[in-house]
């Protein structure tokens, strides 16, 4: 029975948990339903690994995605409107790495104008040489300073919020989604 | 209640379990009875609706008399059951208003 072999091998997407729970259970209906399709034909089996494999891949994304995220994520999707929850992280790492990001990228220029200077200072000009101003590094500067700035102010403001508590006043209304 | 409306799928798993218990093949076979074939769950969707239910309190284990590892029995809760009736009565009434509607439509054309 290749495609139960192939079905059991699949369930090890699903997280650890999940699987402990379900995965005997799965298999044992998997095994009846192939059974069942096997009086059907091939084209039947067919149908029916193909759906299968298909709803142990959603399951399985699902099921991590609910881990990481918590039950209560759909209320983002469902309402279209940010719903604050007890579940969710503040993005401290995001300041912390978009720092980062901006401090290696500054000094990345910094680095770079230290090459040009000492090249100019190896190969001095012989002519009257008109420097060419760029305007590329100036706009990624501004670019990346103006993202984090909008970061930092979204990060404060979730964080005044998550202080005033307003997050709690949801736990009243939080029902599950089926 | 902000939970109703139900999927489709999770009604007719309830439905399946409304008049007793069953485990995951039978569930799957009366949803497809149920709805004359036009829907035909996976066991990944099967058992991740019933991972929620039972998180919920909605449905719960059955403990059968001979239940082994890989078949178990699931059953409504009171809880379960009253969303239930809560959701059939919320179709009932959009059934009567749309019989309604359509009613008055037709009376006029």
């Amino acid at each position: 029975m290749i495609s139960l072999t192939v079905y059991r091998h699949a369930l090890r997407l699903y997280p650890a948990q999940h699987r402990e729970r379900f995965a005997d259970e799965m298999t044992t209906v998997f095994r009846g339903l192939l059974a069942d399709a096997a009086t059907k034909g091939r084209m039947a089996q067919s149908r029916l690994c193909v759906r299968e494999m298909g709803g142990v891949f959603a399951g399985a994304l699902g099921e991590h995605w609910r881990k990481l995220a918590g039950d209560n994520i759909w209320l983002l999707f469902a309402t279209r409107r940010f719903t604050m929850r007890t579940e969710f992280r503040f993005p401290k790492m995001t300041a912390v790495l978009m720092t980062i990001i901006l401090a290696g990228v500054v000094l990345a220029i910094q680095r770079g104008e230290a090459i040009q200077h000492s090249l100019i200072d190896a190969n001095p000009p012989v002519g009257p040489i008109h420097p060419v101003h760029s305007t590329l590094l100036p706009g990624v500067i501004i670019g990346l300073a103006s993202f984090y700035v909008a970061g930092l102010i979204g990060w404060a403001i979730l964080f005044a919020m998550h202080r005033s508590g307003v997050h709690r006043l949801d736990e009243t209304s939080a029902g599950p989604k089926f | 209640m902000e939970f109703l409306p139900l999927t489709e799928p999770v009604l007719l798993i309830l439905l399946s379990l409304a008049a007793h218990p069953r485990h995951g093949y039978s569930i799957l076979k009366d949803v497809e009875q149920m709805s004359d074939g036009r829907v035909t769950l996976s066991t990944g969707t099967l058992y991740g609706a019933l991972r929620r239910l039972l998180d919920e309190e909605w449905i719960e284990p059955f403990h059968e008399a001979e239940t082994s590892r890989g078949r178990q029995a699931y059953r409504l809760t009171p809880k379960g059951r009253r969303n239930l009736q809560l959701e059939v009565s919320r179709m009932k009434h959009l059934t009567r208003l749309a019989n309604l509607r359509i009613a008055v439509k037709e009376a006029s054309a």
